[in-house]
């Protein structure tokens, strides 16, 4: 099969691993080789090995989501193709990707390898840092996107930010299109749709910082 | 187009000050920033969506020279690419507050994080303008839409209505009448404004119709759309138009929010510049979209941003 990176992005992706990576990033992804269960997942494999290449301190472990079940089930991995992160101690870092990250989400991976890299070290206010604080329940923010959506990737980029900076919090990303029931059952039919834990609360729009902790947290206060 | 695009990455700065601030990664704000680059100026970019700014938002662009055809996310990322390679810097971040005034601009982020410069480029484009009606707000993300390439997949086909009758509309259209059973367009004329070609490209697609002479009065439904209710703007008459998406392209807002108070603005918020693109406040630019303008293309967007980038340079001689 055709590289999907191009040379350019593939050399591009090189130099920037080589800057900004610090520790090894360990990538797990869940598939499934039956097509009809997972048309994505071979897609999927190929970018994480083509990305993988581009440095030495990631590493795709990939798992089969039938066969391994306590594996599944220890990361409560919901759906495939399923990517998520773990940093150089064996963390699991509270980021999930289901479907593939492509079109303006790719990038969002790429900052996430990065952060996880620096173990976690993202950019936010110190505002937020402070509300965080206040989070003392699990959280689950389920960014819905299209990979053609240009505003989505800074809405899936915010709840992993999030994700990294408070071990209640975890940050989705799911791909709308690649799963319709879901996207049926919330309603979705504008993105970014962010739903919090499982319909408690929700929002659609690309907010900017503070605007979307504050949706975050009224879900905290109101529950 | 690329499957993995990459134009989103910010190269994180660390810096806080710099010669030029450029609000806005659209194709005004890049082509000022290649050009302040080009004279040697530390430049720094904000987005706060994805670098490439509106023209994102859609499939095709035929009228931007040098490319009879190319998608908005393909042109968007050569300008991305552009810019990077001329060193501009970016940051991932909304620019909630300025202060112009004094040689020292000053800019309050999102993030919480503050920057200086010399000179301010305001190229924050502009944003879908609202119809307006009842329903719209209720349903504004249960099958209403101002962006056909991001939310065109839910519709899948079924029936949707487009509301407009300029190029955005007519081309949007076109690109929704590829996924959606049908689409109609309604517009309050009885003629397009679109381009020609756009027209005529549009008249032939077997699944999509018109509706003249009308306006949507109302959006409604249970849980998601269901309906639109119309009138005919020269019989007055009324009907109910069934449909599961409305998407919206009835001209456009500017971002100006901002600096309204700051900086000279016309009644609708556009920015008003003399020919060099520079606002009443020394030092402050605007350019695209945002400005008050015949034309907002993309064409037009850069050439006032290389037409500002060019002229800043006089602050730094
Ligand atoms: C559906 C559609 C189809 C179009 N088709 C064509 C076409 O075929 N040909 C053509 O020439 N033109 C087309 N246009 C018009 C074209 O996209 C615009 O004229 C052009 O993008 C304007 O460029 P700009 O740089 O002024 O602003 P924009 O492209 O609007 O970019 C402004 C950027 O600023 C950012 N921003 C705003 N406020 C802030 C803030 N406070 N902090 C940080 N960032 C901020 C925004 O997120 C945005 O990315 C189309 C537009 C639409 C919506």
């Amino acid at each position: 099969m055709a590289a999907l990176l191009s040379e350019e992005d593939r050399k591009y992706l090189v130099d920037l691993f080589n800057k900004e990576l610090e520790s090894e990033v360990k990538i797990l992804f869940f598939k499934s080789d039956n097509k009809d269960e997972c048309q994505y997942c071979d897609i999927t494999q190929q970018m994480l090995d083509e990305l993988a290449e581009t440095s030495e301190k990631i590493n795709i472990e990939t798992h089969d989501f039938n066969g391994e079940g306590e594996l599944v089930e220890k990361y409560k991995v919901e759906m495939i193709p399923a990517i998520l992160m773990l940093d150089k101690d064996g963390n699991d870092m509270r980021i999930r990707f289901y479907g593939v990250p492509s079109g303006y989400e790719f990038s969002t991976l790429i900052e996430d390898v990065i952060a996880v890299s620096k173990g976690g070290e993202v950019d936010l206010s110190e505002k937020t840092l402070e509300m965080l604080k206040e989070v003392d329940r699990p959280l689950k923010l389920q960014v819905f996107v299209t990979p053609t959506c240009p505003y989505c990737p800074r809405a899936v980029a915010m709840a992993q930010k999030l994700a990294m900076k408070s071990p209640y919090i975890q940050g989705e990303m799911v791909e709308a299109n690649e799963f319709p029931e879901l996207s049926m059952r919330y309603n979705v039919s504008s993105v970014p749709h962010i739903i919090i834990n499982e319909g408690a609360g929700e929002f659609v729009g690309a907010l900017p910082e503070d605007a979307f902790v504050e949706q975050v947290m009224s879900v905290l206060k109101g529950a | 187009m690329p499957m993995f695009n990459l134009s989103g990455l910010s190269n994180e700065p660390k810096e806080k000050n710099y010669d030029v601030i450029v609000v806005g990664a659209g194709p005004g704000g890049l082509t000022a920033s290649i050009y302040a680059r080009r004279a040697g100026l530390k430049t720094l970019v904000f987005e706060r969506a994805t670098e490439g700014g509106q023209i994102t938002l859609t499939n095709m662009v035929e009228d931007y020279p040098g490319f009879s055809s190319i998608s908005g996310e393909g042109l968007a990322e050569k300008f991305v690419d552009h810019a990077r390679e001329f060193g501009v810097k970016f940051a991932n971040e909304e620019v909630m507050e300025m202060s112009l005034d004094g040689d020292l601009k000053k800019i309050k982020t999102d993030m919480g994080n503050e920057y200086t410069a010399k000179v301010i480029v305001m190229a924050t484009g502009s944003n879908p303008r609202k119809l307006g009606v009842p329903g719209e707000e209720e349903f504004a993300n249960r099958g209403v839409s101002y962006c056909a390439v991001c939310d065109g997949s839910f519709f899948k086909d079924k029936e949707v209505v487009v509301v407009g009758g300029g190029d955005s509309a007519v081309e949007e259209g076109i690109y929704l009448s590829k996924i959606a059973s049908k689409v109609r367009i309604i517009h309050r004329r009885d003629k397009l404004r679109a381009q020609k070609i756009v027209q005529e490209r549009a008249f032939k697609i077997p699944n999509m119709e018109f509706i003249w002479d009308t306006v949507v009065t109302e959006i409604g439904g249970k849980d998601a759309v269901e309906y639109v209710t119309l009138k005919n703007v020269k019989s007055g008459e009324t009907s109910k138009l069934e449909t599961s998406g409305v998407f919206i392209y009835v001209g456009l807002v500017p971002n100006s929010e901002l600096v309204k108070d700051l900086v000279d603005v016309d009644q609708s918020g556009f920015i008003l510049t003399d020919e060099h693109m520079e606002t009443n406040a020394k030092g402050v630019y605007a350019v695209g979209d945002v400005r008050k303008t015949v034309l907002r293309q993309v064409v037009t967007a850069a050439a006032d941003g290389a037409i500002a980038g060019v002229d800043l340079t006089k602050y730094f001689d």
